[in-house]
């Protein structure tokens, strides 16, 4: 399709700018004169895509490479996915123009569950057969990484290589096999079985899973001399670890629309739900100066006037007040204004609000997740009412005259006690407002709360527990609404349908391909827009299929159940996560891991926090 | 970088000033941002030939000349900086725009249909007020010059903070009174003062 023809195309939809390209620090390379065309996709909208820090990492750290020519693919909007079939335009990367399927490698990245659909949908779209074995020589080889690769097996059937944990090392030790097995022709097969042999690399085919006649699993066999374990790979030195100079920068509005500073990987509170708290491990920290210097470089390269610092707990940072300092010295000069994600409630302080405040006001957002001190010790937590109200404090006296807190439901142990006590907080804080004396004149104050409903996730200490079922949500639901009375408390509870699903499919085994498959067939994708997201169809596909959701979600697991997930070792050991649990039924915390190793197994590598001086 | 839409431009000029660390004059208000005026936005889906920004440096010894080296170096293909000068006019003194319209390949017969359009003494279209409403108006007023050849329309539209015309408008009265259907371009070629005196 020549250029024009296709300009034309892009004028009859929205957004014209998701898919023409083109934007500053985009890379265009020869495909001529390059060995590898990798095709990075994110299963998910260009906005949604391009505020990914992971694919900004990895698209800059292969075009370093000058035989690698790695582009963008993001999932197209429905309305333009109809034009893409209506005129045979397969999927495409958005420097070239090429079609996908011509490409080495088509790469995913799975960020969430409920993009599995939009993955088969974009292997669809670029014409390449869905099923790893309907694929051959002529195909690309689809490979996959990020955080849901921890349980990569409703994906099984589908790709051929999963990357497990950090993507920096593995990822180019895989395309430079891949490069030898072109030269001296390439057979599919050969280079699955070698690439297997690859520390974090699981090539899902070469493992045989059997069944018990109740459903579990009896064993997982690896074939041939695949490795019974497949350990995921972490970068250990984070100041030596490659970080892009510059991002691309895209014309349309995206969702994180700022330059973002990494400044540590893991984090050291082990709150029992969190996923991203165990398959991280172990916190590995970039020193003050290695901050400071690549955030300054990104916003030169970039022109952004926002930076972010970004981790799962920024506060966490060891030096962060001397860091911010530093980098005040050259942001307030250029009209740069800082962001700080992730603040925790317990060490949030006068003075950081301070430095925050240089920048234009937004909410303030917190994650107490619970609503009594019980449950928020159940699930590690370690956040006490006294630090919640303290926070809000400080946060009113900043000027502030509205927060956010985020809370969970269908925790394991939980009460109507304790969802009351999400009510009750809220109150608390909003009379402690009003009995402020120098609070901010003649303003209202308003709290919003958020309540999701809990998933039980892989590799965390509730990946046993049961999901609670759609009436007792609905229960937990309206009991909760009930207990708020004022209407300073702006009270949101979203449909939890894709919460159910997310379950399933987190904790789910290989069997789920075929509903997957199924769904997709069926028009499912983008299941986590309301507006796409259509549960009748999925409930069909589940019935047609023959297979009980309910096995998977709402069923406490067996310490000694093998999960789908056990022959993948992502450093903390199951020993461990037992443990936790049987902390969590005794209403008991866990030191986090700087005041005390609670030998979580991640000390493996030989780096972080576990040999940090103390 | 006709999908870029006027909002993203502003964006977009902001980040590459940043970029190539253009010496530009901030504004001082709670909300400060670097001070930059485009003179007419450019719709989504068109091209622009010779658009016209407004900013202030603040460096005396920064020049034109420089400012434009500086500025192509940190752009993306598809935008580049032609000159830079003193301000000619003010922006409230814009009165016309030129466009450039090409059209596949026209017949004789649309031909005839497109030069009897632009001799209407009136054309009357609808047009959406800014509160929502719809209004008829008549737009032949505010063409000044409409010239078919080689299957390329040469207009020239009144422009400005009053009586605006997009020739978006004008084309879906020719295609509607006329009864015909055409894909076309447009590209925005240059912009006047009431003297048509271009904006140089």
């Amino acid at each position: 399709m020549d250029n024009k023809e296709f300009e034309r195309l892009l004028l009859t939809v929205q957004k014209p700018g998701r898919y023409s390209g083109g934007e500053i620090n985009s890379v265009i390379k020869d495909k001529e004169k390059v060995d590898v065309r990798f095709a990075f996709c994110f299963p998910d909208t260009y906005e949604i895509g391009m505020s990914h820090l992971g694919m900004k990492i990895l698209y800059s750290q292969f075009n370093e490479r000058d035989d690698i020519w790695c582009e963008r693919v993001f999932a197209p909007w429905t309305d333009f996915e109809e034009v893409m079939r209506e005129h045979n335009i397969p999927l495409f990367a958005l420097e070239s123009r090429d079609a996908i399927k011509d490409f080495d490698f088509i790469g995913f990245t799975l960020q969430y569950e409920m993009c599995y659909t939009n993955v088969l949908n974009m292997l669809d779209l670029a014409g390449v057969p869905l099923k790893s074995r309907e694929r051959d020589e002529s195909h690309p080889l689809v490979v996959a990484g990020g955080p849901c690769v921890c349980n990569p097996e409703p994906l099984a059937d589908f790709i051929d290589i999963f990357f497990l944990g950090e993507g920096e090392e593995v990822d180019l030790e895989v395309i430079d096999l891949y490069k030898k097995h072109k030269k001296n022709g390439f057979k599919r097969a050969e280079f699955l079985k070698e690439a297997a042999k690859i520390e974090g690399v699981y090539v899902p085919s070469l493992y045989e899973v059997e069944y018990m006649e109740d459903g579990k699993i009896k064993a997982v066999t690896p074939k041939g001399d695949a490795p019974k374990t497949i350990k995921k790979r972490i970068i250990a030195d984070m100041d030596n670890c490659f970080y892009p100079d510059k991002f691309v920068v895209p014309f349309i509005q995206i969702v994180h629309d700022r330059a973002v500073q990494e400044v540590f990987r893991g984090c050291i509170r082990g709150c029992r739900f969190c996923q991203a708290g165990f398959i991280y491990r172990p916190v590995r920290e970039k020193s003050m100066e290695v901050v400071n210097r690549q955030a300054k470089c990104l916003c030169e390269s970039t022109g952004y006037d926002e930076i972010s610092l970004s981790s799962l707990s920024t506060s966490d940072y060891r030096e962060l007040e001397p860091l911010l300092n530093n980098m005040l010295t050259w942001t307030q000069e250029n009209h740069i204004s800082l962001a700080l994600p992730s603040l925790r409630i317990d060490n949030f302080s006068e003075e950081l609000l301070e430095k925050i405040a240089h920048v234009r006001k937004s909410g303030l957002t917190f994650a107490p997740e619970a609503g009594t001190q019980r449950l928020r010790d159940v699930i590690n937590k370690n956040v006490t009412e006294e630090e919640i109200m303290s926070t809000c404090k400080t946060a009113f006296l900043g000027g502030y005259t509205s927060v956010k807190l985020y809370f969970m439901m269908g925790l394991p142990t939980e009460t109507d006690e304790d969802l009351k006590g999400i009510a009750d907080l809220g109150q608390k804080i909003v009379d402690m407002y009003y009995a402020m004396p120098n609070r901010p004149k003649g303003k209202s104050v308003s709290v919003s709360m958020s309540v999701a409903v809990f998933v039980p996730k892989p590799f965390t200490p509730f990946q046993f527990e049961p999901q609670i079922t759609k009436t007792e949500m609905e229960r937990k639901q309206a009991y909760l609404k009930s207990c708020i009375t004022t209407r300073k408390i702006d009270l949101s509870m979203h449909d939890s349908s894709t919460s159910f699903l997310e379950a399933v499919f987190a904790k789910g085994d290989r069997r789920l391909g075929d509903v997957l498959e199924k769904a997709f067939k069926k028009g499912c994708k983008f299941d986590s827009w309301t507006e796409c997201f259509d549960l009748q169809k999925w409930n069909e596909a589940f019935i047609e299929c023959g297979i009980d959701p309910d096995f998977y979600s709402l069923r406490t697991r067996d310490y000694t159940e093998i999960n789908p997930w056990d022959h993948l070792d992502y450093a903390v050991s199951k020993e461990f996560l037992i443990r936790e649990n049987k902390l969590a039924h005794k209403d008991t915390t866990t030191p986090n891991c700087r005041e005390k190793c609670s030998a979580c197994g991640a000390n493996c590598y030989g780096k972080g926090v576990c040999f940090e001086r103390r | 970088m006709k999908f870029v839409s006027h909002l993203d431009m502003n964006r977009f000029m902001t980040r590459l000033i940043n970029k190539a660390k253009i010496p530009i004059w901030f504004t001082e208000g709670f909300n400060q941002h670097a001070y930059l005026n485009f003179a007419v936005p450019l719709s989504l889906g068109f091209e622009g030939e010779y658009e016209i920004l407004d900013l202030r440096i603040i460096d005396p010894d920064y020049s034109n000349s420089q400012l434009i080296a500086d500025l192509n170096a940190a752009s993306v293909s598809g935008i580049e900086f032609i000159k830079a000068c003193e301000p000619v006019f003010k922006m409230k003194e814009i009165a016309f725009a030129e466009f450039l319209i090409s059209f596949d390949n026209i017949t004789a017969e649309i031909e005839e249909k497109i030069k009897n359009f632009f001799k209407r003494e009136t054309i009357i279209t609808q047009k959406k007020t800014k509160k929502g409403g719809i209004k008829d108006i008549d737009i032949a007023p505010l063409i000044k010059k409409a010239e078919l050849q080689d299957n390329k329309l040469d207009l020239i539209l009144t422009a400005g903070n009053e009586n605006n015309l997009n020739p978006t408008l004008v084309l879906g009265a020719l295609f509607d009174l006329e009864k015909i259907e055409l894909y076309y371009e447009v590209k925005r070629t240059m912009i006047y003062n009431k003297e048509t005196q271009s904006f140089i």
